[in-house]
């Protein structure tokens, strides 16, 4: 049922790149359980608005688990403590009253902060763009059909296809490691016979862009596993190892 | 000038063909040299970029969101139509043709829904081609699945996450021309301007959304595919930056702007659980084959579900509808639920929602079955309302879902602005009065992957395109206009913050030219809508400053924009005397409660002239002619 | 050989060697401890290993030289990486939580690792460099534990050993690639039994010979 609840929000404000910020505590009255986390955030804005302040710059966009535009980390955990659940999709029926919540921006020198709690995840983007799509041009595909996939495999390509790119692994990692990121995308197109034929290449690429977008190094902390909001698996980790080795030790890719 | 969509002539199948050979060519060497820019980067604007670009134009890209892969299209659960006949049940591409324009009431045009559906097979083979992990087989084969309004199983899916998938796909199609530096992506760019010189579309002025700087761009040809206007009503299933800005400025320049009133509303959402929710979500409409549908018949009744007795329940779909019962049309079911509601039965905290109830199903299949058909739905719902719908009905309420309306585009998909093409929800070519589930995402990606290449070339080959860069006056006064815009908003300093503006606009939409309309209701809004936007324009209060990370900046200009946009909704509407698909005015029903149509005088798109500031629009008609399909009455008693 | 080098000098590459000389070492203790197990035989049949092992040169001087240039290589891309994790994230968080993904092991692997290293040195040059001229190995050992202060060193070394193996013996296997839903339980128990093995068996030798000999 419906309560309302008081908090106490510990807000992580940050005015541009340049500025060294600093958490700000806001009182957060009589807040219904039922509203998401974003929706309380959009009252205290209102508020902050009304009172001649600026609200908290904060990234959503679908509110329903899927953009992966969302997020913030709450109480040291990204997204939130509930496991499997973006940060839209957390509600306040998970706070108590007189909680204090502490919120912070993903952290991670590959992310540089844009405001308050927005960042730049371009990163992400420029891994896809280093290897992380098939070489198809429109126009020249076979049939569907012409190629069965392994329900097998298409499943555990899903799997991993399912990442919503909101960067909560390497928020979440101790090193500010995008393996998990990383290890998904190619174990989504190296479980499905249209993706073969570059898996040594995107390997490579995508190992490559990586390192030199200053992420950290994977130490199988396994953090990123039990934050992602999509319960991506480690073991396309390990995958992306093996195809890593497999494209440096057995192809002819440089 | 009279309305001409250019539909090559020709028996329906060979259209297409036909046209495709007609279409100029640019050589090969010369598409460097093309400049185009694609707004958005959704199905539509994501699957054009690509192609474009892999055919050798230079394509420049712009999106709101912070990466190309968060478009609104990433929420499409359902799944993808395609005439490919896998299921052996007898579908063909004139089956979906025909299923698609009755589908629509009626109000599409028959060449473009002809091809739209000749296209979607090639669509699912380039999807798989991608990569997309469509659900398969355990032979391996693709899956089926169907889908409302359609009795073949044609429907592709990735388990509730079909958008997802495809817009995955497309977006690392992009990101591959990125690579070769074919496609340069502006992400968090929102456009504000469009740029017309001499009559044709010569780029745009975008606001960048991290430093405010204003920033031109210039092109041959510009693409729209900014998606739909649903949040106009505040409340929808839309991502929160969904927005007609885009559009709606294509149509102050020029571009008529057709069926506005044209909008979809999804049955079976996650009712609005107080004044502080920012958006809704949909749950899957295939709940309603397990579920049944009721309401309290006491309007005071005050005890939770569980205690009220069967003979105390009114299982108004069932009574309504004997036939088709639960699975009435989207269109019908919504209209019921909101009748139930506003007659004071509703049910929840809101009095805004009605139940649906699984308990007989679950006691039939036993709970395990269901699990397996529903857990994800069931979850969802859970995380949301904290309700397990194992122990009490779900609470369910019709949402805004979907905009048929759009820029009026002939059959290359360009607007009657020369070199203004747009795609996907944004136009309004190929659903009519109301969209089949799973016909969107075909449509976005029919538009971008396998139309839009042909026809964008085809301009540009029989053009004279004179030289024009950024530095040609028409771009400094756009910019100029659009900072003046930018600082007039933030110069008013009012009472009353952006979301509050948009709440009660919502509300006005929703109550007057939402499920049901009728003409007093429409005129009144209209008058609301206008004291509104005065209102606005004086007290609006938009905090922050003009260059910097604004996000109270970003939503302010794209109220601004509803608050007149609706007003052209409501022209709309009370300008079609009739009922039609998701148009329902309840001065014109049948005996059954269904929308009539009035094909006499009705059958057009009506596309509006913007007339210029607080001028009332103007009506042109694209006459709708239907050689291939016969006119009927939908029934669903 | 660039790409080699550009291989290991990857995040994986680098990760790849620690997992190489990280098992290789789990090998070495595996036999290490087969072979002080000895020890509980008496004198004589501790010396007797200890004169097996030896009449085995030169092998045992080459793996002495593989074991210290693994050694050099798995501290080496340790400090690295440790180095290149810290500088990753430049602000840290204010409030820190586990998702219950971290064990005590991973935590504390740089901690482990540095603390080892002392341990390894002080270790060698206790009995490794320890002049045999005039006395047996058995009699330098069950002096050395006479001391209860090396009684006590030994035995929280060993515990850290374990607690750095408890992670360190299955990431390897993450590491390079063997992780496979079917096999990696298998993988984490063995990975825990011998962490628990290292620590007991090692463990219990100072304390035998302290209190019986
Ligand atoms: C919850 C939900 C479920 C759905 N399920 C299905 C389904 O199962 N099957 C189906 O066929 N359809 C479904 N639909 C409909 C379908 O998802 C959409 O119609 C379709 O994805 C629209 O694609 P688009 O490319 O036209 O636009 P969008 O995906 O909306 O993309 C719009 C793009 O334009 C950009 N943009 C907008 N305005 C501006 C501006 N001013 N400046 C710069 N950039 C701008 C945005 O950043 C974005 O990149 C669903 C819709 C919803 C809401
Ligand atoms: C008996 C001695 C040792 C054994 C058996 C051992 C074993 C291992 C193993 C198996 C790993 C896992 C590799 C992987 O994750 O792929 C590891 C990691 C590590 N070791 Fe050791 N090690 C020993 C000594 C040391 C020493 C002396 C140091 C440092 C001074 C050290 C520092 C580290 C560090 C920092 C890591 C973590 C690397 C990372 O994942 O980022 N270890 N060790
Ligand atoms: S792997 Fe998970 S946490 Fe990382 S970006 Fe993808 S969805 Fe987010
Ligand atoms: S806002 Fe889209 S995932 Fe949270």
């Amino acid at each position: 049922m419906t309560k309302a609840i008081n908090l106490t929000l510990k807000v992580w404000r940050q005015k541009g790149p340049e500025d060294k910020g600093r958490l700000e505590t806001y009182d957060a009255k009589d807040i219904s359980t039922n509203m998401s986390f974003l929706e309380m955030l959009d009252v205290i804005n209102e508020q902050l608005t009304l009172a001649g302040k600026e609200p908290i710059a904060f990234d959503h966009d679908c509110r329903e688990g899927i953009c992966g535009m969302c997020g913030a980390v709450v109480n040291g955990r990204p997204h939130g403590p509930e496991k499997g659940t973006t940060l839209c999709q957390l509600h306040m029926r998970h706070f108590s009253d007189r909680d204090t919540i502490f919120i912070e921006p993903w952290r991670s020198r590959a992310f540089k902060i844009i405001k308050d709690l927005v960042v730049d995840r371009g990163a992400l983007d420029r891994l896809i763009q280093a290897g992380g799509y098939i070489s198809a041009n429109t126009g020249g595909a076979p049939d569907a059909n012409a190629i069965p996939v392994p329900q097998a495999s298409a499943e555990l390509a899903f799997d991993a296809a399912a990442c919503i790119g909101c960067g909560a692994c390497v928020a979440a990692c101790p090193n500010a490691s995008a393996m998990l990121f990383v290890g998904a995308k190619v174990s989504h197109l190296v479980l499905l016979p249209q993706g073969e034929p570059e898996a040594a290449q995107r390997a490579t690429a995508m190992v490559r862009e990586m390192d030199s977008l200053g992420f950290g190094n994977c130490s199988n902390e396994r953090e990123c596993e039990a934050e992602c909001p999509k319960e991506i698996s480690i073991t396309n980790i390990a995958r992306l190892n093996r195809e890593y080795f497999k494209s440096r030790f057995f192809s002819n890719v440089k | 000038m009279p309305l001409d969509a250019k539909i090559p002539i020709g028996p329906l199948a060979e259209k297409w063909d036909r046209h495709r050979f007609e279409l100029k060519l640019v050589n090969p060497a010369n598409k460097r040299k093309f400049e185009i820019i694609v707004v958005g980067t959704g199905l539509a604007g994501g699957s054009a970029s690509a192609s474009l670009a892999e055919l050798g134009y230079s394509v420049k890209t712009f999106c709101i969101q912070d990466s190309p892969r968060r478009a609104h299209s990433i929420a499409a659960q359902g799944g993808i139509n395609a005439a490919k006949n896998y299921t052996n049940e007898g579908d063909s591409i004139w089956r979906l043709f025909y299923d698609t324009v009755k589908g629509g009431d009626f109000r599409a045009r028959e060449a473009n829904v002809y091809r739209l559906a000749q296209i979607s097979n090639n669509i699912i083979d380039q999807c798989v081609a991608q990569g997309v992990p469509f659900a398969r087989d355990y032979g391996g084969l693709l899956a089926n699945r169907s889908f409302g309004g359609a009795q073949v199983a044609r429907t592709f899916y990735a388990r509730g996450q079909t958008g997802q998938q495809l817009l995955l796909g497309a977006y690392s199609a992009m990101m591959r021309q990125v690579a070769t530096g074919r496609v340069t992506m502006y992400p968090r760019r929102e456009m504000l301007e469009l740029v017309v010189i001499n009559g044709q579309a010569r780029g745009i002025v975008v606001r960048n959304l991290i430093t405010g700087a204003i920033e031109s761009h210039a092109a041959d040809a510009v693409v729209l595919c900014t998606g739909g206007y649903s949040n106009v009503y505040f409340l929808s299933t839309n991502a929160m930056a969904s927005n007609v800005s885009a559009t709606y400025r294509a149509y102050q320049k020029g571009a008529y702007f057709a069926n506005p009133c044209f909008t979809q509303i999804h049955p079976t959402c996650i009712p609005v659980h107080g004044a502080n929710q920012s958006k809704l979500t949909l749950m899957s409409e295939s709940l309603r084959n397990d579920g049944r549908v009721w309401v309290p018949k006491n309007a005071a009744e005050k005890r939770p579900a569980h205690q009220i007795p069967e003979s105390e329940r009114d299982y108004y779909l069932e009574r309504k509808y004997p036939s088709f019962g639960n699975l009435a049309p989207r269109d019908v079911a919504s209209r019921s639920a909101k009748e139930q509601c506003d007659s004071g039965r509703g049910v929840g905290e809101t009095g805004l929602a009605v139940y649906l109830d699984f308990a007989d199903a679950i006691k039939r299949d036993g709970r395990a079955v269901f699990e397996q058909k529903y857990s994800n739905l069931f979850q969802m719902y859970e995380k949301i309302t904290g309700e397990d719908p194992y122990e009490t009905p779900m609470m369910i309420y019709p949402a805004v879902h979907y905009t048929m309306g759009g820029l009026w585009v002939d059959y290359n998909l360009m607007s009657t602005i020369d070199g203004l093409f747009v795609l996907g929800e944004a136009n309004f070519s190929d659903h009519g009065a109301n969209r089949l589930g799973a016909s969107a995402l075909m449509q976005g990606l029919a538009d971008g992957y396998f139309i839009v290449p042909y026809t964008i070339g085809g301009y540009l080959a029989g053009t004279t395109l004179p030289n024009v860069s950024i530095d040609h006056p028409a771009f400094k006064d756009y910019s100029a206009e659009a900072k003046n815009r930018v600082r007039k908003l933030l110069s008013i300093q009012g009472k009353r913050t952006v979301d509050d503006f948009h709440k009660q606009l919502g509300l006005v939409m929703w109550d007057y030219c939402g499920m049901a309309r009728n003409n007093d209701g429409l005129k009144k809004a209209k008058e609301m809508i206008q004291e509104l936007r005065d209102e606005f324009w004086q007290n609006v209060l938009v905090p922050g400053s003009e260059n910097d990370f604004n996000q109270s900046l970003e939503r302010v200009g794209r109220v601004a924009d509803f608050l007149d946009f609706a007003e052209l909704m409501v022209i709309d509407a009370l300008d079609r005397q009739e009922s039609c698909g998701g148009h329902f005015n309840e001065a014109y029903q049948t005996e059954d409660s269904e929308a009539k149509r009035d094909d006499e005088n009705f059958c057009h798109a009506s596309a509006w002239e913007f007339a210029g500031e607080g001028k009332t629009p103007i009506l042109h008609k694209e006459p709708l002619v239907f050689e291939n399909v016969e006119l009927t009455q939908r029934s669903y008693k | 050989m660039n790409w080699f080098i550009h291989t290991i000098g990857s995040s994986i590459g680098k990760k790849l060697l620690m997992a190489i000389t990280g098992l290789g070492f789990c090998g070495f203790l595996a036999v290490h401890l087969a072979g002080n197990l000895t020890i509980y035989g008496g004198k004589a049949s501790f010396n007797s290993y200890s004169e097996h092992l030896h009449a085995l040169e030169p092998l045992v001087t080459i793996a002495e030289w593989g074991l210290l240039t693994f050694a050099v290589v798995h501290v080496l891309t340790g400090a690295v990486l440790f180095y290149q994790n810290l500088k990753a994230r430049p602000v840290r968080y204010s409030v820190n939580k586990s998702a219950g993904g971290r064990s005590l092991g991973s935590r504390t692997m740089p901690y482990t690792g540095i603390l080892l290293l002392a341990f390894v040195i002080f270790h060698l040059i206790n009995f490794h460099f320890a002049d045999r001229t005039v006395t047996t190995i058995y009699a330098i050992v069950s002096g050395a534990f006479k001391h209860p202060a090396y009684v006590v060193v030994y035995i929280i070394a060993v515990a850290i050993a374990a607690v750095h193996v408890s992670h360190g013996f299955w990431s390897a296997f993450q590491t390079i690639g063997a992780n496979h839903p079917k096999y990696m339980p298998l993988v984490r128990t063995i990975g825990t039994v011998f962490s628990l093995m290292v620590g007991i068996g090692f463990g219990a030798i100072p304390v035998y010979l302290f209190i019986f000999v």
